[in-house]
């Protein structure tokens, strides 16, 4: 996949980068202002103390513990064994100004000195769309962030998304199960050999074969908890629209709005209602005058590939309702409740409520979790 | 100068019969037991002889030699004290021989000649067979329980030995304080609301269904538990003498009525070690908390707390109904069968409604792990229970009292014992359509649950049990309905987190 064959005795200037940016007390400051005064080989005599250095390096070097550190981590990763790994991997080492680093991020405040990309890089110059959200969604949050994805997809736009459990998995999955031209663009914060989370597997090799897999951690890497927020910024810089589907008062999606709102990003949200926790970030960045998102037409008039909202409303081929399911279906879409929540509302006995939700349930209009139902999918008109 | 007593010791829920053999000679004074004595047993040498002595009995200079036969079996505890002692008066010859021939004597000796009571003298009194029991006051009722009206009592070491020299008669039988009043047990009416776990109780002492309670702190799970000993019948007479012999030999307190009736309710500490709840101990392995539960209700709160390992020593006596513990000189066999209730919150934050929960999924997965795999698998009812709505706390009147659902849950346990004559939760899966045949309706609402997913092989099992509770519970019609068949489905609530317990 690599575009740079390997010389017979010579390792190209990436593989210096690479193994560079795994050293521990490595950070984005520093990494860069190594590679802004130096060539990769260079900087990798620097940081061995064998060549004079100037500036922010030279000050960090002063520290005895970054030196040691350092040496000891140019033994254990030597660029060598670094870049046959990248090779192994199929990955395309993107220094900071390479022909095919990210053009959205050249101008960033803080651009990643390099990228390790998996897949088909030529995506970010479509249209992108980054959906964000909590990991502990609701199932109706769940369902939204798939039914975008889905629609995005459809419409041609690649959804960019951190690959985490909740609303980020599930804003892929939709977009993979779309026929459209959209592609699941994943931006993860450890080594592309270093799968996290692991239930995510399949969404994670999905991205990589036939979207874009983006990490500024080389391989080996594990998902620090310090590496989370670096990697929503990329979220946020490669995205022309942000949509956060739920999120608590505060959370990593809120860091990537903010982040997006700093990089003039569009940022929209999700309403929800305002007793749901998991909406109380959403409905926050609502007050503070985020565009609302009620369905897939309001993200795609944001990026001006449509004008209006559909009149024709997609066919619901669930089967409706009737009778008593009625009543039980509105009761559960003002909130979630239990059997007996439903049996107290409205005054059925347990086996007519069970029986009922039991009908809704196989009917696809309400989910169940922990003895809890809650309404999923669009909402019944 | 010899005289041999009967008496017993007591090993897991068995008796094990001893004879107490005593050689009085002249010699070196001297006083030794042989026989395997434990550490206890051998320090009765001082209580034997520092009771005889208050008891104005003679102790002589002359060298005693005591054997506890069967002279290979380990023997423990301080329950063969007043047969040593009446042993050595007899061979001393301050009783005559001929007095102990058909009396077997159990209990510990104080310092001051008193009597005190010892655990286990009901299999005791039952493994020594054909005698007239002499056992300290306080454990008359173990003993009636086995040897009825033949046992005879007594407060002190004097007081036997004054009737076996005939200079007073054997102490009355204490018949004043047999009194048959039990406290009344915790009653349904107390709970407000909870319809669903209320369903979960009633379906979980008809059919005898194991039971899980999850729900978030302060949703009244241990108060719900508490409740199900009212709502089972009383136990069987063969279970009855079972659950009595385990109480005696664990040494807890029997109630006031002697038997155990009602069936018991025990709920262990999360913290509990395997040996406390499977049953242990080198030398007489006590009963443990499962065998006390037998015929009644094995309460776990918290149940992910609980060690795995100590969880998992449930599984055979869960499938066999006894604990066969092993150990290298010897084996028992404890009755442990039981309807085991537990409690769990959905999470470590105790959870709430959808969106409520403060954890990270790791926590929350990890969490719900530790009750996955085998255990869980062994719940028929998993029942969901929330905090109970404010207008239930207000409301005046309690729920239904335990007297009425009693009563449906006996006449439903009756249907069952009638068709096959077990309770519906041990049907075989084999008999299942001939015991529990379907409605049309119900047939199709299974079909669809499986075709979905939604269901394994043995929850379809488990479910088709359940339901057959259900229909007793409502008439016992011949065919389980649809509506017996979704109540089934819906005590059994899906944890949310793990996929894999999804489709279980």
């Amino acid at each position: 996949m690599s575009a740079e064959p390997l010389a017979s005795n010579e390792l190209p200037p990436e593989a210096y980068v690479a193994s560079l940016a795994g050293f521990r007390n490595m950070n984005v400051h520093r990494l860069g202002a190594l590679l802004r005064h130096h060539s990769p080989e260079e900087a990798w005599q620097v940081v061995l103390g064998r060549r004079p250095c100037s500036g922010l390096i030279a000050k960090v070097l002063v520290d005895s513990d970054v030196r040691k550190s350092w040496r000891r981590c140019a033994q254990e990763r030597p660029p060598e064994a670094i870049w046959s790994q990248c090779l192994a991997l199929g990955l395309q080492v993107l220094p900071y100004g390479h022909q095919r680093y990210p053009a959205g991020l050249l101008d960033d405040p803080f651009p990643p000195p390099v990228l390790f990309a998996k897949g088909n890089v030529g995506l970010l110059a479509g249209r992108r769309v980054g959906i964000v959200g909590t990991r502990n969604a609701t199932a109706a949050g769940r369902e939204v962030a798939r039914s975008l994805g889905f629609g995005l997809g459809t419409a041609g736009v690649h959804v960019i998304s951190g690959l985490a459990r909740g609303i980020d998995g599930h804003a892929h999955r939709g977009v993979l199960a779309a026929e459209g031209e959209g592609r699941p663009i994943g931006i993860v914060a450890s080594g592309h050999d270093v799968v996290y989370p692991r239930e995510h597997r399949d969404l994670w090799e999905a991205a990589g074969n036939c979207g874009l897999l983006l990490s500024e951690a080389p391989p080996g890497v594990p998902p620090e908890p310090h590496r989370f927020p670096l990697r929503n910024r990329i979220v946020a810089a490669l995205s022309e629209v942000i949509v956060v589907v739920e999120s608590r008062e505060r959370g990593g999606s809120l860091i990537t709005a903010s982040q997006a709102i700093e990089r003039n990003v569009t940022v929209m949200a999700v309403p929800g209602s305002i007793g749901k926790r998991a909406s109380a970030g959403t409905n926050a960045l609502l007050c503070d005058g985020a565009a609302p998102v009620t369905g897939v037409d309001d993200v795609l008039t944001a990026l001006s590939l449509q004008n209006t909202r559909s009149a024709v409303l997609p066919a619901d081929l669930r089967a409706r309702p009737r009778g008593e399911d009625i009543a039980v279906y509105r009761v559960l879409s003002a909130e979630p409740r239990t059997i007996e929540g439903v049996t107290l509302a409205l005054g059925f006995s347990l086996v007519d409520a069970a029986m009922s939700l039991a009908r809704l349930e196989s009917a696809g209009w309400v989910a169940q979790a922990d003895g809890w139902f809650e309404c999923v999918g669009s909402p019944l008109r | 100068m010899l005289a041999a007593v009967r008496s017993a010791t007591v090993f897991g829920v068995e008796g094990r019969p001893v004879t107490v053999e005593v050689h009085v000679s002249t010699g070196l004074p001297a006083f030794q037991i042989v026989g395997l004595p434990d550490e206890a047993c051998r320090e009765s040498r001082d209580r034997v002889r520092a009771a005889v002595l208050c008891s104005e009995l003679v102790w002589p200079s002359c060298r005693v030699t005591v054997n506890l036969a069967p002279s290979n079996q380990r023997k423990g505890g301080s329950g063969l004290d007043l047969a040593i002692a009446i042993g050595f008066l007899a061979a001393h010859g301050q009783v005559p021989v001929s007095q102990i021939e058909g009396l077997g004597f159990v209990g510990e000796l104080g310092l001051d000649g008193s009597l005190r009571q010892v655990a286990g003298v009901a299999p005791m009194v039952a493994a020594m067979g054909d005698v007239r029991p002499v056992v300290p006051i306080s454990n008359y009722r173990e003993a009636w329980c086995v040897a009825g009206d033949g046992v005879r009592v007594a407060r002190t070491l004097r007081e036997v030995v004054d009737a076996l020299n005939a200079d007073a008669p054997w102490p009355q039988l204490p018949d004043g304080e047999f009194v048959d009043e039990e406290p009344p047990l915790p009653d349904l009416a107390d709970v407000r609301g909870q319809a669903m776990a209320r369903q979960g109780l009633e379906v979980a002492a008809a059919g005898g269904h194991h039971m899980l309670l999850v729900g978030p702190p302060g949703s009244g799970k241990t108060m719900l538990a508490q409740r199900i000993p009212g709502l089972l019948p009383l136990l069987e007479p063969d279970v009855s003498l079972q659950a009595t012999m385990v109480h005696s030999a664990a040494g807890v307190r029997l109630p006031a009525g002697g038997m155990v009736q009602r069936a018991p309710f025990r709920a262990p500490h999360h913290s509990s070690s395997m040996v406390a709840l499977v049953g242990g101990g080198s030398i007489s392995l006590r009963p443990g908390e499962i065998s006390l539960a037998h015929g009644g209700v094995l309460f776990l709160d918290e149940l992910g707390e609980f060690a795995p390992s100590v969880l998992d020593g449930l599984r055979q006596p869960l499938e066999e109904g006894v604990i066969r513990l092993a150990r290298a000189r010897a084996s028992a066999a404890l009755p442990a069968k039981f309807l085991l209730v537990a409690a769990t919150n959905p999470c470590p934050c105790g959870g709430g409604g959808p969106g409520d929960c403060q954890c990270d999924e790791a926590a929350r997965l990890r969490y719900v792990r530790r009750l996955s795999g085998p255990l869980l698998d062994r719940f028929d009812l998993r029942v969901g229970v929330t905090r109970p709505a404010v207008e239930d706390l207000l409301a005046s009147g309690g729920g239904e009292p335990t007297v009425g659902v009693a009563a449906r849950v006996g006449a439903a346990r009756q249907r069952a014992l009638d068709r096959i004559g077990m309770v519906n939760a041990n049907i075989p899966a084999s008999h299942l359509d001939s015991l529990a045949p379907l409605h049309q309706a119900a047939r199709e609402l299974l079909r669809d649950q499986l075709e979905r997913d939604q269901l394994t092989g043995r929850g379809y099992h488990r479910i088709r049990r359940v339901a057959r509770t259900i229909t007793d519970l409502q008439g016992g019609g011949e065919l389980v309905l649809d509506e017996h068949v979704q109540m089934a489905l819906s005590m059994r609530v899906r944890l949310s987190i793990s996929s894999r317990e999804r489709a279980a």
